[in-house]
């Protein structure tokens, strides 16, 4: 059975400027607002690509390498943390589809 | 560039693509701009191209060998899933095989780019060979407006000018926002999170399991156990030697069943009867995108103003009332006619709502807009628990006793369909679906 876990998945993509060590954020996420009044912490289960992450602790933490440029979050949050854009040609990371 | 085109357009995805082609072919000077590396690049969806636009804008585009598309759909198939069981309506026709195609299988990465190709050509043969461009690997920051009118955009440092801009941006809409045409946020009612695998096969081994001639594929939609009880469906399309798994799922459901996209895509596989369609296989892709519902409110306040139209996605044209997911054909239209608006602009000289309101007026007396004002109620229900829960199980459960032989005195169908509706349903409930699903369809 092909079922794979989300990391192999994500092994899959393709993005662009894998290489370069420094990226410029498309989406900008205030976690102080997931970490104090958000009831939900909604993106640590709807994002597909697992950007948003809880630890032990029940904080929010969040990281744009994986981002697959879906959209999910942009909508999902509606407590007003995350600032949503596309990457920089240049110096953001975003991703290239094969098949698409 | 100093030169002041026609148009620019943001977006090379399947609305963007058939506005530049109706621009080319009637010599105007445009400028396209893709945030990718190229046309395709990063767009995603499920997907069925469906209708016969495709033939307007590439002419026999059948005869063409290893041309952009995977396959013309032969066979459609609806299944309702419960845990253990699948039925299924399904239809085949020869009738399907006739050209122009109504319906044909893409993967947006190939199909993009060879339709970005065939823009290419017609700008070749137009009469501005010279001035009119494709430009991938540029973000749009912004649209550019004077005294309330658009006058072109601004990339970065960088500005480009044109009489019109036409946004095809896609779902995630932030220059139709930025414009005011839409609301800085919009909240998460009527979008779904599309989630998809494409898995290779042996080209000859997935024609055989899929009962495939020639090009011929097959659609397939569930609806039921696939979504684990959050709103939405199912779907499997065949490409030349991949399939195209996946699911739509409410992101406002999602969110509050506390449910993860990645985790329902391998509950849906591992259905007994969909692990027997899918079974071998490599995976090679994953991907994910959000798309619209149908449901009307989402859509921007209006889809024009002064020197602006909004076509595709970027609009919202999206609808799934029960028989397909459409979106692209939308896109495809709605690019046909906002580029035939800036047509008549520049034959008119007036770039401004005046005419650009024509764009809404033929939209609106095209079939994208008919079809969605008139299946709304059918997008309603579509989206009820009623429909993605007790029909797909009242129906299994139907089948499970309907198809079982076991050496016991068989019960009259309409007992064992009596003795399924009380179970996952009721009488007043199902009447009243009935009675909806008569008026909606």
């Amino acid at each position: 059975m092909n079922l794979l876990k989300l990391t192999e998945r994500l092994g899959l993509v393709s993005y662009r400027n894998q290489a370069k060590s420094e990226i410029k954020p498309h989406i900008v996420v205030d976690t102080d607002i997931c970490n104090s009044t958000c009831p939900h912490k909604c993106t640590t289960y709807v994002c597909p690509a697992n950007c948003y992450t809880m630890d032990e602790n029940g904080k929010v933490h969040f990281q744009v390498e994986d981002c697959i440029e879906c959209g999910t979050c942009m909508y999902a949050c509606d407590q007003g943390a995350v600032d949503w854009n596309y990457p920089d040609p240049e110096i953001g990371r975003g991703v290239t589809w094969n098949y698409g | 560039m100093d030169e002041k085109f026609d148009c620019i357009i943001v977006g090379a995805g399947v609305a963007g693509l058939a506005a530049a082609m109706t621009l080319a072919r009637n010599n105007m000077k445009f400028l396209l701009i893709e945030k990718g590396e190229f046309a395709g690049a990063k767009n995603v969806s499920g997907g069925v191209l469906w209708g016969s636009d495709l033939a307007k804008l590439v002419p026999n585009y059948w005869e063409e060998e290893n041309a952009g598309w995977e396959r013309y759909i032969t066979q459609r198939r609806l299944t309702f899933l419960d845990e253990q069981s699948s039925f299924s309506i399904d239809f085949k026709s020869s009738h399907f095989q006739e050209t122009p195609y109504t319906g044909v299988v893409v993967l947006r990465s190939k199909f993009d780019r060879w339709l970005a190709g065939k823009v290419e050509d017609a700008i070749a043969e137009s009469d501005f060979p010279m001035d009119s461009f494709i430009a991938p690997n540029i973000k749009v920051d912004e649209v550019l407006m004077e005294d309330g009118k658009a006058v072109g955009i601004r990339t970065g440092e960088e500005e480009f000018h044109a009489n019109s801009v036409i946004i095809a941006e896609g779902v995630n809409n932030l220059l139709t926002r930025q414009v005011g045409l839409q609301d800085d946020y919009v909240p998460a009612d009527h979008v779904l999170t599309g989630i998809k695998e494409v898995i290779r096969y042996d080209q000859e081994k997935l024609e055989d399991r899929f009962q495939l001639s020639g090009l011929g594929g097959m659609s397939n939609e569930y609806i039921g156990y696939a979504t684990d009880g959050v709103e939405g469906g199912g779907f499997l399309y065949t490409n030349r030697d991949t399939i195209s798994i996946g699911l739509v799922l409410g992101l406002k459901d999602l969110r509050e069943k506390g449910k993860s996209p990645h985790d329902i895509l391998n509950h849906f596989k591992k259905h007994p009867a969909v692990r027997d369609t899918i079974r071998g296989g490599e995976v090679v892709e994953y991907s994910a995108h959000v798309v619209s519902s149908g449901d009307k409110r989402i859509m921007p306040k209006e889809l024009y103003k002064d020197g602006v139209l909004i076509c595709g996605e970027a609009a919202n044209l999206l609808m799934n009332a029960g028989k397909a997911i459409q979106g692209m054909d939308y896109a495809m239209r709605s690019g046909i006619l906002a580029a035939e608006t800036i047509v008549k602009a520049k034959e008119q000289d007036d770039y401004s709502s005046s005419t650009m309101k024509e764009y809404r007026q033929a939209l609106d007396e095209s079939f994208v807009m008919k079809d969605m004002n008139s299946f709304q109620d059918a997008v309603h229900m579509l989206h009820s628990p009623q429909m993605f829960k007790d029909v797909p199980n009242l129906i299994c459960d139907f089948g499970r006793k309907f198809f079982t032989i076991d050496n016991e005195p068989t019960p009259k169908s309409r007992k064992m369909l009596a003795e399924s509706i009380k179970k996952h349903s009721s009488y007043w409930d199902l009447m009243k679906l009935g009675f909806k699903g008569a008026k909606s369809l």
